[in-house]
């Protein structure tokens, strides 16, 4: 009898302790959470702003390929050693089928057309950091696709040639919805 | 005689740059080797306190630069150890009047007589920092398992990589609380050297010994019973090159955890 409520005892005080312990959100990790991200900022001078654009721009890209679980895009930086990594990591809901892909790269590609000849209009205005942003965005978008889709690259350039007015003006309407 | 130059620095205030200095300096001139320290936070001298020499001082590092008297005048021999020695930072004047060359200088020159030259750095990264960096190769980068700590040694770490002449730089954390890193309250040492990746140099516990040594103007390395001064002499012996084990400062000493401990071994038994 008394040693059975001797056990009980014991493990009721076991367990209290285990619940001191088990606090998830202890002050220590919450200062290691909030320094990794507070030094990635320093380290990289990318402000949250920045990475929220960065996130978006990127899902967007990556958008054109596979569909993809948006919200639970998660982008990290790692640091091994000297070298700093960025870690992205993203839920694939489902791949596309090349009709999609190649409809939504040649939707792409009119886009960035007509961009390229608003642009040239526009050179002599003074150009807007957020221009800028988008030239830059066109850019990666570009070197992407070429190096992964090396394949397909020569039809889509096809599509672009052959349909290079229509597809400018379909831009047009766009912009004006 | 081509001795080492160490620089000892924070980015943060109050982390324990300046006694740090006190006591590796103490502990590496016990061992034997002869030692000088440059204070260089112009206008907030405090190395002379922690080493009890403020009433020895006659001429300062800025009577050296501006000529008023011999390096070897102005170097302030230590009461117990005549192996070390201290040139003194001027009080009444500014971070401006001694530049980045004219302590580069300094430093070849006591490299001749010295094993070792460590430069205390004052907290920031402004000019002060460029100045006391500007003669040293190596460097011993000062933190505390605080946030604001860390990230300020995180920005100087960036700093002194960006610099060809500083060779190496190792970490040093100090005021370390075994009791709040156990119950998870404070960053372990394993967290701080994840966080900054860099090289570990000597773990200090926090001790209220430091408040009484520094009362006394006495370096706790010279009590032989304090674990910070025995944290304090591995560091010297690892700047020696020697391979000292680390402390083990996480010994469960709390009242909780020695309650935990018996109950956990008389559920043991009773099974």
């Amino acid at each position: 009898m008394s040693d059975n409520i001797l056990k009980e005892l014991c493990n009721r005080l076991l367990n209290l302790f285990r619940q001191t312990e088990a606090k998830e959100d202890n002050a220590k990790d919450i200062a290691c959470n909030r320094l990794r991200v507070v030094l990635m900022q320093d380290r990289t001078n990318l402000t949250p702003e920045l990475l929220q654009r960065m996130r978006r721009e990127l899902v967007e890209l990556l958008s054109k390929y596979v569909e993809m679980d948006k919200d639970a895009l998660e982008l990290n930086f790692d640091q091994e050693g000297d070298q700093m990594a960025l870690m992205l990591s993203i839920p694939v809901i489902r791949a596309k089928d090349e009709e999609e892909i190649e409809k939504a790269l040649a939707e792409e590609d009119a886009k960035k057309e007509a961009e390229t000849s608003e642009e040239d209009e526009e050179l002599e205005d003074e150009a807007s950091d957020e221009e800028i942003g988008k030239r830059e965005e066109a850019n990666e978008a570009e070197e992407t696709e070429s190096e992964e889709d090396d394949s397909e690259e020569e039809d889509d350039e096809e599509i672009v040639e052959e349909s290079e007015d229509e597809t400018k003006e379909e831009s047009k309407e766009k912009d004006k919805e | 005689m081509t001795g080492r130059v160490i620089v000892i620095t924070s980015g943060k205030g109050g982390v324990g740059k300046t006694t740090t200095n006190a006591n590796i300096g103490t502990a590496l001139a016990r061992a034997g080797n002869k030692v000088v320290m440059i204070d260089t936070d112009l206008g907030l001298r405090n190395l002379d306190l922690l080493l009890g020499l403020e009433n020895r001082i006659v001429y300062t590092i800025v009577d050296v630069v501006e000529e008023r008297c011999k390096l070897k005048q102005a170097l302030v021999k230590d009461k117990k150890n005549p192996n070390l020695c201290l040139l003194a930072a001027a009080q009444t004047r500014d971070k401006t009047a001694v530049t980045e060359e004219q302590l580069k200088d300094i430093c070849d020159k006591l490299k001749k007589d010295f094993d070792f030259i460590l430069v205390d750095c004052p907290a920031g990264i402004e000019q002060g920092f460029q100045n006391a960096v500007a003669g040293a190769s190596e460097a011993i980068v000062v933190t505390t398992p605080e946030m604001s700590a860390v990230r300020d040694a995180d920005r100087i770490i960036g700093l002194l990589e960006a610099k060809e002449e500083i060779k190496s730089y190792r970490l040093l954390i100090n005021r370390v609380r075994p009791n709040l890193i156990k119950s998870n309250d404070m960053m372990s040492v394993e967290d701080v050297v994840e966080i900054l990746s860099a090289e570990l140099i000597g773990i200090i516990p926090e001790d209220t010994g430091i408040i009484t040594s520094t009362n006394k103007g006495e370096p706790i390395v010279n009590d032989d019973k304090s674990l910070a001064g025995m944290a304090y002499r591995n560091v010297a012996q690892r700047i020696m090159g020697e391979e000292v084990p680390f402390l083990n400062l996480e010994e469960e000493t709390s009242v909780v955890a020695k309650v935990k401990k018996f109950f956990s071994n008389l559920i043991g038994k009773e099974k």
